[in-house]
């Protein structure tokens, strides 16, 4: 998956890496060590298409949203915003790549600052980015909230004065003032209750069609990515080790990590129990110290020697449908 | 008391102090728990599922939490009118609790053996002393081992006598620990998510309860490992011969690991079932709008049905049936009155007036 710079790809990355270096006692002599939070990711994000990235606590799926925003310095690679190199982007470019993209967090309580109103917390990309003024920010700050479901009433309340369902659309309508190409949902749903979730996952689809945005879902429900994306890119350690068109690898997973996420993830079917026939063993790896070869080798029914010392590159399996695995052969 | 029933609530109303009045948590709860059966309680939060779970062992804050009537009987006794010390005996060795977050139920000073073996002393010294002794002498053990123990403890591995420690790796190998050996040496940081939970339900097991209440047991694990809990409490529960009250928010897991399905909303049961019963044919709206909240598929080929509006504020709840402000079948009688939990079907019960009075 190399960024060709078509058009049809808002945003891309190329062997995009963060390191974190682990900090040491002074005296220590040992080498610098690191947490390889994301490793060498290559990604395309289609434009007005949903594209979802799971993986389990701790895979560096966050880490790759913020790293592709700029929010934190990559330590390696590329990232392209409509085939323009933005990896280096000086202070003046900011201003137009976060015009372009928007970001909405998991916690509305620590993302949406609580002395705040609601019609100034939408308002502060328009004034921090765009350099509007408070009055011709209005119009479109209600505009925003209305797409979202807020009166103009509620504009005026606080954070604190609005439910958790409520405080998630203002983190939207503020996604969306801008007019953003691309908005990075970083686990848009995951502190709410399944009725309010519905609803979120209802409206983000309306605003896509309405504004034709292209979104990065990241989350750890299979079920809400097989709902909401037409993508799908599955992570472990810090590597990506699947990539397809999301009904086709739900359907028909090929690594052998994808295979046992789908299978425990819960479905509310008590006939399909395929939570307690699931097989995987074993935890997620520490990222300090990653196995070598292949990272999910030790878990894996199918490992065998060659996975412990190579690792594997991402092949397309079948049309857009890219699987690292030395035997994804034997999955198919 | 039939002798069926292992746990019976009824008529439960649980009430929490607060500045604007009595704020009733849970409202008139009836149900049975079956020995050996998987009951999961179903609800969005505040719906009152942990306070209910946390009234049946008794370990209400209270105050600010008070029973303000009903009734919960354990193989035939109510708990409810007991004291403090009458409870004692029933919790931990009766009625075990796991909870969410597995690194803050675990003292993270101590060795996980240790936190293992405290829980079997325990239970030991109240199976062979008469119950005044015991009050007494589970105390003073506990005691002992929290000070003057930490002492000795440290000086040498073995205070724990061996017969001891032997029970204490074999709990973990219930629970399907690799190297018990040297788990039992750790500290709770030391161990992974899944593997404190993991410890959590080796110290409820040692006790041989007859309940399990497992508020959230998974909800701060990740999928895999959740798969892994599930799978390990579910085989757990035939060998020791338990039954779990799971208190979770998720539907899918319920319908994966349950026997039976109770569906909270607004501190009332709203409907109880087998859990065939209940996801071939839910009863209670809200129930129906629970189901059709969760994603099943691609957008492009299936709906999402949200409920409209938002859970009532528990300051200011609905008059009659607490669901109606967001149901699509609501009737004028639904406004007054508040319907009585009945048995639309065998086995299956539901409190609306869509199935009779």
């Amino acid at each position: 998956m190399v960024n060709d710079g078509m058009s049809d790809t808002v945003m891309s990355t190329e062997e995009l890496s963060k390191y974190y270096p682990i900090r040491k006692s002074f005296l220590s002599r040992s080498p610098a060590r690191y947490v390889r939070a994301v490793d060498r990711v290559s990604l395309q994000l289609p434009r007005r298409k949903t594209t979802a990235v799971v993986g389990e606590s701790g895979c560096g799926k966050t880490t790759l949203a913020l790293t592709m925003t700029l929010l934190i310095p990559p330590t390696s690679g590329r990232v392209y915003l409509e085939g323009k190199e933005i990896t280096n982007a000086s202070h003046g470019n900011w201003r137009k790549v976060y015009q372009s993209i928007q970001m909405v967090f998991q916690d509305p309580d620590s993302s949406l600052d609580p002395r705040f109103r609601v019609k100034d917390i939408v308002a502060e990309p328009l004034r921090g980015v765009l350099h509007l003024d408070r009055g011709s920010a209005n119009s479109l700050v209600l505009e925003s909230l209305g797409a979202v479901g807020l009166s103009e009433e509620q504009s005026l309340r606080r954070p604190a004065q609005l439910s958790g369902g409520q405080k998630q659309r203002v983190a939207i309508a503020r996604a969306i003032v801008t007019k953003p190409k691309l908005i990075i949902l970083d686990e848009p749903t995951s502190a709410l209750d399944a009725s309010v979730q519905a609803q979120i996952l209802k409206l983000l689809i309306n605003l896509q069609a309405t504004y034709d945005l292209s979104y990065m879902l990241i989350t750890h429900n299979i079920a809400v990515a097989h709902y909401l994306s037409d993508n799908i890119a599955v992570m472990y350690t810090g590597n990506l080790v699947e990539y397809g068109p999301t009904k086709e690898v739900v359907k028909k997973p090929r690594h052998p990590y994808t295979i046992a996420l789908i299978s425990s993830s819960p479905i509310p079917n008590p006939w399909k129990k395929n939570l307690l026939s699931t097989e995987i063993k074993g935890e997620v790896p520490s990222a300090i110290n990653p196995p070598t070869g292949c990272r999910f080798h030790p878990r894996c029914p199918y490992a065998e020697k060659l996975c412990s010392e190579v690792a594997p590159e991402l092949e397309e399996v079948s049309q857009g449908h890219f699987v690292a695995c030395h035997f994804v052969s034997k999955t198919a | 008391m039939s002798e069926e029933k292992l746990i019976s609530i009824k008529g439960l109303s649980i009430g929490y102090a607060s500045e604007e009045g009595v704020l009733t948590a849970v409202d008139d709860a009836s149900l049975d728990i079956p020995p050996n059966k998987l009951v999961a309680v179903v609800g969005e939060s505040g719906c009152g599922k942990s306070t209910l779970g946390l009234s049946i062992i008794g370990l209400l804050p209270t105050p600010p939490a008070k029973i303000l009537k009903g009734s919960i009987y354990y193989k035939g006794t109510d708990l409810v009118p007991l004291n403090a010390k009458q409870r004692r005996m029933f919790r931990g060795t009766e009625v075990a609790m796991i909870f969410q977050e597995p690194l803050t139920s675990l003292n993270p000073v101590y060795k996980v053996g240790d936190q293992i073996a405290e829980a079997i002393m325990v239970r030991e010294l109240r199976k062979s002393k008469s119950s005044k002794e015991v009050k007494s002498n589970v105390m003073q053990s506990v005691y002992d081992s929290r000070t003057v123990g930490r002492f000795r403890r440290l000086r040498s591995r073995s205070r724990v006598p061996s017969a001891l420690r032997e029970e204490v790796i074999e709990s973990l190998k219930l629970v399907r620990i690799a190297d018990p050996e040297q788990v039992v040496e750790r500290y709770p940081f030391e161990l992974s998510g899944g593997m404190r939970q993991r410890v959590m339900i080796a110290m409820a097991l040692s006790q041989k309860p007859s309940l399990l209440i497992a508020d959230e047991p998974t909800t701060a694990l990740d999928v895999t490992t959740q798969a892994q809990v599930l799978k390990l409490m579910k085989e757990l529960m035939n060998e020791v011969n338990t039954s779990i009250f799971l208190v979770s928010h998720d539907l899918a897991v319920a319908s994966q690991v349950a026997d039976e399905v109770v569906v909270m909303y607004a501190g009332e049961v709203v409907e109880h079932a087998s859990v065939y019963d209940f996801f071939s044919e839910p009863l209670h709206p809200y129930s129906k709008g629970l189901l059709s909240c969760i994603p099943s598929g691609p957008k492009d080929e299936t709906t999402l049905d949200p409920i409209p509006g938002s859970v009532p504020d528990p300051r200011n709840p609905p008059k009659g049936c607490r669901f109606t402000p967001r149901c699509p079948y609501a009737m004028d009688v639904c406004a007054q009155d508040r319907p009585r939990l009945i048995e639309a079907k065998p086995g299956h019960w539901v409190e609306c007036f869509l199935y009779g009075k």
